[in-house]
């Protein structure tokens, strides 16, 4: 009742929507880098929308199937075969006893999410599946997954194909334009060097991993040179001392002393997630009220 | 209380602008009403120095009425009676274990036994955590002893290594690079997912140090 993993992927992981109510002693949320994937493969899956997934990060991995189930492969834009044939993305396939699963090259996007009917069977850490390696939490023991790996499931017998309208699958290769809410000490920065944030183009680094992602460009210098530490929220922009915004995103630090200029909505860096170095990516401003409604829009769209 | 936007779905909250320990005390006040409150729709509640952020359901909450929620629910004026824990933590302050010690004494001209007393002798507020998970910023080192953080930070400070920077004193609850000074060990498991709080140590907890032998530290696990 399981899916076995063959071959040693770089980096993949077993993720869901994250671990909450930790944080007061340091431990990060976590989660699915990309929760529009993640969403609607359990959607697809008529999965309890929570369910969790294997978050893959470099292309090739390999898996046999110990048992019948339903599988869905959303997020980047991957080769992805059952038994070497060619097999469509953002769509259920049902999977036989034997059955061996790859996922190749990815082509574009970064992160591919491989979800099952009802999710994988494994002990929670702390209420979530979601893997902090620096936390050694969530995963089969804090880490990644490696071959051997075996990822119980309940089976599931064949049902008809659900399939994703093309409209709602993602172009990762679009221009990406984050939104963001200004926030609390964006009053520390001169309105010249606001400007100078929203009008400039940033350039994604290769810093960039599940705790942030560090951008280039214009820089930006604050009024004051740091904070007294304070809480973190998804998505702020720190601007550290060389003046490149750096957006923190699921696995990033619970406290910090960086000033932040803003604070990217969440939808964006979901989009964000799925992007590679070297993207260009800008800034726009917009209203509390106006995040707040779209961000409640994505999610309720999820739950009908 | 000065409230201001940190997300679309998060707040916080600040109570003063410098680090000190009367407004340490409105944070950690203001901490437990809203603990208490054990509303569903407050997701995340990070304590620090200053502040304390709130990540918010935003199907329950908008800024503005969750302003108007604690404003109506947080009094102040009214100390809460803080039953603040003291942990006790025992360490060994061993010269093997404690890479900076020789270098302290010889800055502040104190000897080893002196800074010893000076370290152990303060009861600790836990002010923040933070950094790693576990790692509690605790405070005030006596001054005498309040040494600068190292001008290169160690590759790796081993778990348990007891340090100190400018005012403030903590342990590595887990191997990491970090540049505070290192003074001793404990055999105290800090982070550790087979607690059932995962650590021991809170916002609001009072820690005092305990100097014990070598042989205690090893009879307790303690690693040289």
């Amino acid at each position: 009742m399981s899916l076995e993993l063959l071959n040693n992927p770089l980096l993949s992981l077993l993720q869901d929507k994250g671990r909450y109510g930790y944080t007061s002693i340091g431990v990060t949320n976590s989660g699915v880098m990309d929760e529009y994937a993640y969403f609607m493969a359990n959607k697809m899956l008529n999965n309890d929308l929570h369910s969790n997934t294997i978050e893959i990060s470099f292309s090739n991995v390999m898996f046999k199937a110990n048992k019948n189930t339903i599988l869905c492969i959303t997020g980047a834009n991957c080769e992805f075969f059952i038994n070497e044939i060619p097999k469509k993305n953002w769509q259920t396939h049902n999977i036989k006893v034997g059955d061996i699963i790859k996922v190749g090259k990815i082509l574009s996007g970064s992160r591919v999410y491989l979800s099952v009917s009802n999710g994988f069977m494994v002990k929670k850490d702390f209420n979530s599946n979601s893997t902090t390696l620096k936390e050694n939490l969530g995963g089969l023991n804090g880490s990644k997954l490696s071959k051997g790996d075996i990822l119980s499931f309940n089976s599931t017998n064949a049902i008809y194909t659900t399939r994703l309208k093309k409209e709602f699958i993602p172009n990762y290769e679009e221009e990406l334009e984050l939104r963001v809410v200004l926030s609390s000490q964006y009053e520390k920065f001169s309105k010249k060097e606001i400007e100078k944030f929203f009008s400039s183009t940033y350039t994604i680094t290769n810093e960039f991993n599940r705790m942030g992602c560090k951008l280039d460009g214009e820089s930006i210098t604050c009024d004051i040179d740091g904070i007294i530490s304070e809480g973190i929220s998804f998505g702020a922009i720190q601007i550290p001392k060389d003046g490149k915004p750096i957006i923190l995103l699921k696995d990033r630090q619970t406290i910090g002393g960086y000033p932040k200029i803003g604070s990217v909505l969440a939808i964006d860096c979901f989009k964000l997630s799925q992007c590679k170095a070297l993207k260009k990516v800008r800034f726009k401003a917009i209203s509390l009220e106006d995040a707040s409604t779209k961000l409640k829009l994505f999610y309720t769209s999820f739950s009908s | 209380m000065i409230f201001k936007i940190a997300s679309v779905d998060s707040l916080i909250i600040y109570f003063g602008d410098e680090i000190n320990q009367e407004i340490s005390s409105k944070v950690k006040n203001a901490y437990k009403c809203l603990k208490n409150l054990n509303d569903k729709g407050l997701i995340e509640i990070i304590p620090s120095y200053t502040s304390i952020f709130i990540n918010f359901d935003i199907f329950k909450y908008d800024f503005s009425s969750l302003k108007q929620k604690i404003i109506s629910s947080i009094d102040l004026s009214i100390k809460n009676e803080i039953n603040e824990e003291i942990i006790t933590i025992d360490v060994y302050y061993g010269i093997e274990v404690a890479f900076d010690l020789e270098n302290i004494s010889k800055q502040t001209k104190l000897s080893i036994n002196e800074i010893i007393t000076l370290h152990s002798n303060k009861l600790y507020d836990v002010y923040a955590i933070g950094f790693l998970p576990g790692f509690a910023y605790l405070g005030n080192v006596d001054k005498q002893i309040a040494i600068p953080r190292r001008s290169s930070p160690r590759k790796i400070i081993p778990k348990g290594s007891l340090a100190i920077a400018n005012t403030q004193t903590a342990i590595y609850p887990q191997d990491s690079p970090g540049g505070w000074n290192i003074i001793g060990k404990t055999a105290m498991q800090l982070f550790d997912k087979n607690l059932s709080t995962l650590s021991p140590l809170h916002v609001g907890n009072k820690i005092k140090f305990n100097s014990i032998t070598k042989e205690k530290f090893l009879a307790q696990g303690g690693v040289l």
